[in-house]
């Protein structure tokens, strides 16, 4: 963003300062999630910095006399006709200037918009910045949430309930309350919550150790009771299938006109966000203001709940927001935030909560699991002659709302974020989409992508199930059936057939697969993956990936890179690695042994190219992601022979029986 | 009953004796740039330098480091000659390492120390030194290239 700032400004990258706004320092922000910050502030922050600049360029005008046609730009300032330099430090007044929107629109209208304009000379958009924070990461001098400390703070836990919706039956505090360090142990029935505040963070997990606390536990849960009703086979026999996506021609017709048909199913896993720093909250409850110190991807909400918690108004809570090691969908809440506030107002001081490794796997919301068929088949011209899709899962972007308001919402709407990605982009002159979105006891929410990935890979298996069945390239299937519309699509299917030489024969033990994708009707992506099956090490690895993608005017490539290389990775881990498993009504992942995500060893070689456009440009932070699984598989099959169809796959798997 | 970090001496009360030393290092100490990640020596993010050895500062009991020279993120920058950035430390900032950044301090040092025992390293030895290094954001190819550029810097 600031780099769009800096266009406007004529000004370098140094004298720009970013800073994370208090929530008391501006109204309420859109939240940082489904990668949209780039489209949809990429317009409004050009506005306002040419607005400030076209003033700056009137008060420049007055102080010299001119009228503002004769005051032209010059770095980080102006220039008067007998070159005399005017910066903007010497022309800004002590007191802050307040532009408002409603001014001039004549001077709107010719106001000059050099972010969205001078495209062939651009200063500062399309160079690879690097963040300013650089120096801080590497030195250890960044304050994450984790890493807030303020004067005359005390430290705090809360028990956790040992299953989801566990309700707090009773607690005994006695034996904390009389240890020497302990300053109060809280019991609150209502928010279901007990915890402990210490003044020394060295005696709190034995403090925590001493509350006995009683919960009543819903009933035993375990992962094939959650597997079973969001099971497809048996929405499909019972034809309950909720929501209709699309449905256009006749699938009967479709499928006597096939060539070659077939069916399939799909499944992928529940998972976790997994981010590397375990949320953490600092909290101060005073008489009269609420404050809170931690990161998240939406302050305002934190806000909210805050006020809720403590039963405050909204605007007597302020939010200090700090950098996050990893947000990914999962840092939308702050629970650890609301349990200091709750401690905090017990004791009138600042308190610190942080959740450990397994508190993160244990408190926080999951993306659900997904099981999807595939009813689908090719005329013998190579046309896609019927596609029937159903799949189900959990509601993902209402899936934080609380039960009493949950079953109202259902019967009204389809959640678009299980839906999303579930569309195929390919004509299929008959064709219908449908899917249920059912709520289990597991907490769902945002997980990067949401339901794209998942999605995706359900797609791009059939796809190339049916190109492999008829005798098509895979990439040529893709392009022939690709609609004239899908002109970006097919584009970065072309330049990731060239990048990775696709056509020529893989190096031998390896085996590539393809798969592409349009995150969001905006970001056309496509992925090459190159898998090798080492069967003395019982091992299977991804060894090399290419990317290309669509993603408009690229404001920083380098940072682009670096996210697609991210969701490069997260591909792979979520194709290889990630699984949670629902036992006795809680997550058996307890840490990073249990709950695997990709390690450096197992992480592939990347290429990406982002292709040159001066289209406006769209989110990157989740839309590389959805593809590289398919590609995998597609990879697994070209090698093996053996197709996958449940995520994640192992060695193991792959050469199961069931995979024959 | 001290130990050095950074080479300043800490004094470690006896009560202390038996906490981690990531515990120790970031609430008493107060140097917050050694990251908890998983408490379990599975992810990396708390590596510390013991005696110039990279270790899991979650693994490791103060007791353990009593009399040793402790080096956190925060001081690596100090054990060069010239006191300014450690060659890996520029190499990071120089290919833009870090995404969130919270994983980097823990592997930027475990690739000091490795690079200090192994000054140049094969790929393969890169990749299997570096997997006790998680990164949930996926920044393994620009951390590869990074000790591959420092390790021809320096
Ligand atoms: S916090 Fe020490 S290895 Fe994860
Ligand atoms: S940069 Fe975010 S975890 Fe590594």
């Amino acid at each position: 963003m600031s780099q769009v700032v800096a266009e406007e400004l004529n000004v370098g990258q140094s004298e720009i300062e970013c800073v994370l706004p208090d929530t008391d320092q501006t109204p309420p922000f859109k939240m940082t999630v489904g990668s949209e910050s780039i489209a949809s502030f990429f317009e409004p922050i050009s506005y306002g910095a040419a607005r400030l600049r076209e003033a700056l360029r009137i008060l420049a005008a007055e102080k010299a006399g001119l009228s503002p046609d004769q005051v032209q730009d010059s770095r980080a300032g102006f220039v008067l006709p007998d070159g005399t330099e005017l910066s903007y430090a010497t022309l800004v007044p002590s007191v802050p200037v307040v532009l408002s929107v409603s001014a001039s629109l004549t001077t709107e209208k010719t106001m000059p918009r050099y972010a969205l304009e001078r495209k062939d000379k651009y200063q500062s958009i399309g160079r690879s910045w690097r963040h300013q924070e650089l120096e801080a990461i590497v030195t250890g001098q960044t304050v994450y949430s984790r890493d807030v400390s303020l004067p005359d703070m005390l430290y705090g836990q809360a028990l956790r309930p040992p299953a989801f919706g566990a309700q707090l039956q009773s607690a005994d505090g006695r034996a904390a309350e009389a240890m020497p360090d302990v300053t109060a142990v809280v019991i609150d029935k209502e928010n279901n919550f007990v915890g402990v505040v210490t003044d020394d963070p060295f005696v709190l997990p034995t403090a925590t150790q001493a509350i006995v606390a009683r919960w009543e536990v819903p009933e035993d849960l375990n992962q094939d009771q959650i597997d079973a009703s969001l099971d497809v086979k048996q929405l499909r026999a019972r034809d309950d299938l909720e929501h209709t996506l699309t449905m256009v021609g006749d699938i009967g017709a479709g499928r006597s006109n096939a060539q070659y048909k077939t069916t399939a199913r799909y499944d992928t896993s529940f998972a976790a966000h997994a981010a590397m720093e375990p949320r953490a909250g600092v909290a101060w409850v005073k008489k009269d203001k609420v404050e809170i110190w931690c990161g998240s991807q939406d302050p305002f909400f934190v806000q909210r709940r805050v006020a809720k918690a403590t039963g405050r108004e909204v605007d007597d809570v302020v939010v200090h927001s700090h950098r996050m090691g990893g947000g990914f969908g999962g840092r939308v809440l702050c629970q650890a935030s609301e349990e200091a506030a709750l401690l905090s107002a017990a004791v009138e001081r600042p308190v610190r909560v942080q959740w450990d490794r397994e508190a993160e796997f244990q408190n926080n919301y999951f993306q659900p699991g997904f099981s999807h068929y595939i009813d689908a088949g090719v005329t013998s011209e190579g046309a896609i002659s019927h596609w029937e899709h159903d799949f189900v899962s959990s509601p993902i972007m209402t899936g934080p709302v609380p039960e009493n308001i949950a079953w109202v919402l259902d019967k009204v709407m389809a959640d678009e974020g299980t839906a999303r990605g579930g569309l195929s982009q390919y004509r299929a002159a008959n064709r219908r989409v449908r899917y249920s979105d059912i709520r289990t006891p597991v907490p769902i929410g945002a997980w990067r992508g949401l339901g794209a990935a998942p999605n995706t890979f359900a797609i791009e298996s059939m796809m190339d199930e049916l190109a492999a069945a008829v005798g098509i390239d895979p990439l040529e299937f893709r392009l022939q059936n690709l609609p004239s519309t899908s002109d970006r699509l097919a584009g970065v299917l072309r330049r990731v057939a060239e990048i990775s030489e696709w056509g020529q024969p893989a190096p031998t033990g390896t085996g590539r697969g393809i798969a592409c994708a349009v995150y969001k009707n905006q970001t056309a992506v496509a992925v090459v993956a190159e898998v090798q099956v080492d069967h003395s090490a019982s091992e299977l690895r991804v060894t090399k990936t290419w990317c290309a993608q669509d993603c408009g005017l690229v404001v920083n490539p380098n940072q682009v890179e670096n996210q697609v290389m991210g969701n490069i990775v997260w591909g792979c881990s979520m194709a290889l690695k990630e699984r949670i498993t629902v036992e006795a009504g809680a997550v058996k992942e307890r840490n990073f042994d249990g709950y695997e995500v990709l390690r450096h060893r197992e992480s592939p070689e990347i290429a990406v190219v982002l292709v040159d456009s001066d289209a406006a440009p769209v989110g990157v932070g989740e839309s590389a992601f959805g593809p590289v699984a398919p590609a995998i598989a597609n990879a697994v099959f070209a090698t093996t022979g053996r197709r996958i169809r449940r995520l994640p796959m192992s060695y193991s798997s792959v050469f199961s029986d069931a995979n024959g | 009953m001290e130990i050095a970090i950074n080479s300043k001496m800490v004094t470690v009360p006896r009560k202390l004796q038996d906490v981690a030393l990531l515990d120790f290092i970031r609430d008493f100490a107060g140097l917050k740039g050694t990251k908890f990640g998983c408490g379990m020596g599975l992810c990396g993010a708390c590596t510390v330098h013991i005696d110039g050895t990279a270790a899991l500062s979650c693994q490791v009991l103060i007791a353990e480091a009593i009399g040793r020279q402790v080096t956190t993120i925060e001081g690596l920058a100090g054990t060069t000659p010239t006191g300014t950035l450690h060659p890996v430390q520029k190499a990071w900032i120089e290919d833009s390492v870090p995404q969130c950044g919270y994983c980097q301090p823990g592997q930027i040092m475990t690739a000091a120390a490795f690079l200090s025992r192994n000054p140049s390293p094969s790929d393969k030895e890169i990749r299997d030194e570096m997997s006790g290094n998680l990164c949930r954001c996926g920044t393994y190819t620009r951390i590869h290239g990074a000790i591959v550029r420092a390790a021809k810097e320096s």
